[in-house]
This record gives structure tokens, C-alpha cells and sequence, in this order.
């Protein structure tokens, strides 16, 4: 990993900022016509859906930085123990994001790093 | 309750008290989620070797936490601007759908184009889902205003917390900073699944976590992608077969 100079990493947000704003003009523009139950939304919102799903796939199994710190087996178990308690704890957002938390402090304090 | 002290300026009738109760309403549990998810993402760029200015301005800029992580993990695996800005589009994609959703909500005959454009500026899952929440019961007039002051304290919060973030990555012990950037995965993951609606979305994300780690054996470069399109392609297919055979039972 080469870190990177600041005016280049000021070029690539600004372009990240464009890449990204572009499609809210857009559904400005098309909010007028565009029907969101339509067939096309539905499958645009379920490429996004997966294409960020298989981002959070990436960053638990193969993280670059200080998350690979912790084993596999802790990234996994915690990140299972934030969807049970999210699950049980009838899809409440902050109760899953805690238990993983713990789960993932806990575990990496036991493993002594 | 109302009496205001004679020597302020009396409240003006139009935008500026939603706007605050907006505002207010940012520090409602899914923004301090988001703010927490942000701590993580000031601390991710700080390993990355991100200057702490870079990182608040992403998030004032782009003010979208996927699109954020996907720029800073694109160009830490040495890609260019030109591919970190493609694969930074393709996680926006969905942001429009989005801002189609919300904008009938807030709007009145009297919203601008500009103020359109600026209501969708700041439209990111926590904001508008948040937005989507709370303005349907307020009357039509004080719906942007609400939404505008909301969406600003989401945003004032999050790049206090990404500068938190980056700050405290290099000070803290090593748990808790490890803490700190497993914050974003399981946020993003639950928040998926708390925002998809029917079956085929949560196909979508059963499948973009199935594909990935596969596809990025055989694509490295356009694995988010490929992941995308064809895990949302499948899910979207098995929806419409699901609802076409409902729909002839």
C-alpha cells in the first residue's frame, strides 16, 4: 500500500464527488417522470443492494489496514453475533451494531493484541 | 411553554423552526449510529494514510459512507482516480432511486429546481430514511425545512465524528481501534437489511455477500461490479418470478 500525496488524493475526491452527485441530479430530473415502482428501479435498486453487500463481504474477509488485525474467525463470529442480536432484538439497528462491537473489542483483548 | 423573552427576535413563522427540529432530530439513535459508522471510517483513512483535512472533506462532499469506503479501498488497492470514480458511481447508482422516492415527499408546488437540487445533495441511507420517516406527518410547508435541518446535523455530526475518528486511530489501544474499523461492515450490512424492501433486495444482499470474495478471485479490479449486476440481476429475476406466480395463484 503506497500512501498517497494530498493533491492527489484532493483530485480523486472531488472526482468521487461527481461520480457520485451525478446520479442524485439525475433522480432529480427523472423524479418527474420516472415511476419508482417501475420494474427498471427495482432492479437498479437491487444491483446497488448487492454491489454494497459484496463491499461489506470484501472488507470482513479481505481488509486491507488495521481490521486484518483481528483473525478471520473473530471478524466473522462478530460480525454473527451483531446479526443475532439485530435479529432478536427485533431489527433494532444500534442493539446489533453494539453486540458486534463488543463481541469484536472483547475478542481481540482476549486474543491479547 | 411559547413565551419567548421579549428581547429576542420573534420566531420567524417560516423555515427556521422545522429546520432546528430537524436539526434536533439528527441526534435520534440511527444518526448516532451513523456518526459511530463514521468514527470508523476517520480511523480507516487514517490507516490508509489519508491527511485528516482529506478525510473531513470527503465527507462533506461526497456525504455518502458507502461511496467513501469504496473511493478509499479502490485506491488503496492502487487503483486510479478514473477506475476509484467508476466504482464510486456504481455504489451511487442507488442513491437515485432514492432521491426519487423522497422528493414527492417534501416537496410543494412552490420547491425550486434549485432547492430540488440541493434537498437531493443530501440524500445518503441514514437521511433518507430518517427524512422518510418523520415528514409524512408533518404539514407539506415545513417538510423541506425539517428535512434540510436533519440532513445538516447529519452531516455537521459525521465529519465531527470522521475527525474524531482519524484522531483517535493513532492514539488509541489497539482493541478499540481495531473496534473502530469493524464499525462500518456490520452498520452497512444491518442498515441494508433494515432499509430492503420484499424479497428480491434481500436476495440482492444475500448474493452480493455470497459473490464477492468469489468474483474477486477471478476479477480483482471490477469484482464490486460484476458483483452487483450479477447478484442483483438474479435476485431481481426470482422476484419477478415470485410475484408473477402469486399474482396467478
Amino acid at each position: 500500500m503506497t500512501p498517497h500525496d494530498a493533491g492527489f488524493l484532493l483530485l480523486a475526491v472531488i472526482a468521487a464527488f461527481f461520480a457520485n452527485e451525478i446520479w442524485r441530479a439525475l433522480g432529480v430530473v427523472l423524479s418527474a417522470r420516472l415511476d419508482e415502482d417501475g420494474a427498471l428501479f427495482a432492479w437498479v435498486r437491487m444491483v446497488a443492494t448487492a454491489l454494497v453487500a459484496g463491499l461489506v463481504a470484501k472488507l470482513v474477509l479481505s481488509p486491507s489496514g488495521g481490521f486484518a488485525l483481528a483473525p478471520l474467525w473473530l471478524r466473522l463470529g462478530s460480525a454473527g453475533v451483531g446479526i443475532a442480536a439485530y435479529t432478536l432484538g427485533r431489527r433494532s439497528l444500534a442493539l446489533g451494531v453494539a453486540a458486534a462491537e463488543v463481541a469484536l473489542v472483547l475478542g481481540v483483548v482476549a486474543l491479547g493484541a | 411553554m411559547d413565551a419567548t423573552p421579549s428581547h429576542e427576535a420573534p420566531a420567524p413563522a417560516g423555515a427556521s423552526r422545522p429546520f432546528w427540529r430537524g436539526a434536533r432530530a439528527a441526534l435520534s439513535t440511527p444518526g448516532l449510529v451513523l456518526f459511530g459508522s463514521f468514527t470508523g471510517f476517520g480511523a480507516m483513512t487514517h490507516d490508509f494514510g489519508w491527511p485528516i483535512w482529506i478525510a473531513a472533506l470527503s465527507t462533506v462532499l461526497i456525504w455518502a459512507a458507502p461511496a467513501q469506503l469504496v473511493l478509499a479501498g479502490a485506491l488503496a488497492s492502487g487503483a486510479g482516480i478514473a477506475a476509484a470514480s467508476l466504482a464510486v458511481t456504481i455504489s451511487a447508482v442507488r442513491l437515485l432511486p432514492m432521491v426519487v422516492s423522497i422528493l414527492p415527499v417534501l416537496r410543494s408546488d412552490r420547491t425550486s429546481l434549485g432547492a430540488r437540487l440541493l434537498a437531493a445533495h443530501y440524500v445518503a441511507v441514514t437521511a433518507w430514511f430518517e427524512g422518510l420517516r418523520r415528514t409524512p406527518a408533518l404539514d407539506r410547508e415545513s417538510r423541506m425545512p425539517f428535512f434540510l435541518g436533519l440532513a445538516n446535523g447529519l452531516v455537521v455530526g459525521s465529519t465531527i465524528a470522521t475527525v474524531a475518528g482519524h484522531a483517535a486511530a493513532g492514539l488509541l489501544p489497539a482493541a478499540l481501534s481495531i473496534g473502530l474499523l469493524g464499525l462500518t461492515p456490520i452498520y452497512f450490512l444491518l442498515s441494508l437489511e433494515r432499509g430492503a424492501s420484499g424479497l428480491g433486495e434481500r436476495l440482492a444482499i444475500g448474493f452480493g455477500l455470497v459473490l464477492a470474495p468469489l468474483i474477486a478471485t477471478v476479477s480483482p479490479r471490477f469484482d464490486l461490479l460484476w458483483t452487483g449486476i450479477i447478484g442483483g440481476t438474479i435476485a431481481f429475476a426470482i422476484d419477478r418470478a415470485a410475484r408473477r406466480r402469486r399474482s396467478a395463484a
